[in-house]
């Protein structure tokens, strides 16, 4: 036989092939795009990013998708955050006021290291219970960036917001007198052109990185979407879809 | 009368004798804030493993507490290089600096706990 001339080939179209044929290649995530030489011959295509974007839509609605990655085992409870945070966003220093703070974990029958530190912040849930309950809409999910956002002037501090709420993220600011929360410094830095949260800048371990979910090459989502080291969510059987990962290592 | 003058003189020597032997060191630990705050240095830890104070002082520490947070190479940076307590703290004699890191940074919750001898105020609702 000849050397064929590939050029020369015509697609003779993928109808006629057969299911079982076409179930074999998906499960290699590949799609047969075209039969050719009387069917001796296949093109596929993978299907990875084709399967992926419907779900991907639907999982990071939101451009930028605005997400935190915790590399918790570096953190060591110096809260240069918590000090970052008070300054910019001007938290009073008031007993049970913050933005975002950090959890001890004690593990005492442990080898090695028998303490965790655990810093939380809001989780700028994609299902929040905060802004589900919330009477008057004083708390709303940004239709752009997906942060939970206040809108003080209609906050009558009721207060069910930091019920709904399974992070503890919410307190009343008696300056302001209305509930005031973590909204990733959408005001005092993204706003303004910083790339990052005050928190996450003043991080000497790096334990927070500070993202774009909805960009396949950005930090936060290339350590959610590996599979060497585990990545997990705080309560998750809230079922609020929380925006904040953590991982170790 | 007799037998606790004796008994007397005999604690004193033997208390005198444990001074000699016994390497004297600050009971209280160490908690260094800069350049990051709640990082616990205990002498007591150290000397229970047998370790004796010319380990350490004056090649590495010198005899005044928190003296070489002054310095601006008191980073972990420096401990990796096997500066300050990275010179044990190497992975070969003692866990490595780059490892176990809540094990020294207590925190300033651990800090406060130390300070109030307790549990630190609790934050929160």
């Amino acid at each position: 036989m000849n050397k064929m001339d590939f050029n020369k080939l015509q697609n003779e179209g993928v109808e006629n092939v057969p299911m079982q044929q076409r179930r074999d290649f998906l499960k290699m995530g590949l799609a047969i795009t075209g039969i050719f030489a009387g069917g001796t011959l296949l093109s596929a295509a993978s299907t990875f990013n084709k399967a992926q974007a419907a779900d991907f839509a639907k999982k990071y609605p939101y451009s930028p998708h605005y997400s935190m990655v915790m590399r918790q085992d570096r953190c060591i409870d110096c809260e240069r955050c918590m000090e970052a945070c008070v300054a910019t966003n001007h938290v009073p220093n008031v007993h049970g006021a913050y933005r975002t703070t950090i959890l001890e974990k004690d593990t005492s029958d442990a080898i090695g290291s028998t303490k965790e530190f655990i810093p939380v912040l809001c989780n700028q849930c994609n299902l929040p219970q905060c802004t589900r309950v919330c009477p008057t809409k004083a708390t709303y999910k940004d239709k752009t960036t997906g942060i939970v956002m206040m809108d003080i002037k209609k906050c009558i501090g009721c207060l069910t917001c930091q019920e709904g709420c399974p992070y503890n993220a919410r307190y009343f600011n008696e300056e302001k007198k209305a509930v005031d929360k973590c909204n990733f410094c959408i005001d005092t830095r993204l706003a303004r052109g910083e790339k990052d949260t005050a928190c996450a800048h003043a991080c000497p371990a790096g334990v927070r990185v500070f993202g774009d979910l909805s960009r396949q090459d950005s930090e936060v989502f290339k350590t959610v979407h590996q599979i060497e080291k585990a990545v997990w969510v705080l309560r998750p059987e809230a079922g609020t879809r929380p925006n904040v990962f953590y991982t170790k290592g | 009368m007799t037998i606790r003058i004796i008994s007397t003189v005999l604690a004193l020597l033997a208390l005198a004798a444990g001074l000699a032997f016994a390497n004297a060191y600050p009971e209280a630990p160490i908690v260094f804030d800069k350049p990051v705050r709640g990082v616990l240095f205990s002498h007591k830890t150290h000397m229970e493993k047998g370790l004796s104070c010319e380990m350490c002082h004056n090649r590495l520490f010198e005899m005044q507490a928190k003296k070489a947070q002054q310095n601006s190479d008191f980073v972990m940076e420096s401990l990796y290089q096997g500066k300050y307590c990275g010179a044990c703290h190497n992975g070969t004699l003692a866990f490595a600096s780059n490892t176990r890191c809540a094990t020294c940074h207590i925190g300033v919750k651990g800090e406060e706990r130390l300070k109030n001898g307790g549990k630190p105020e609790k934050k929160g609702h």
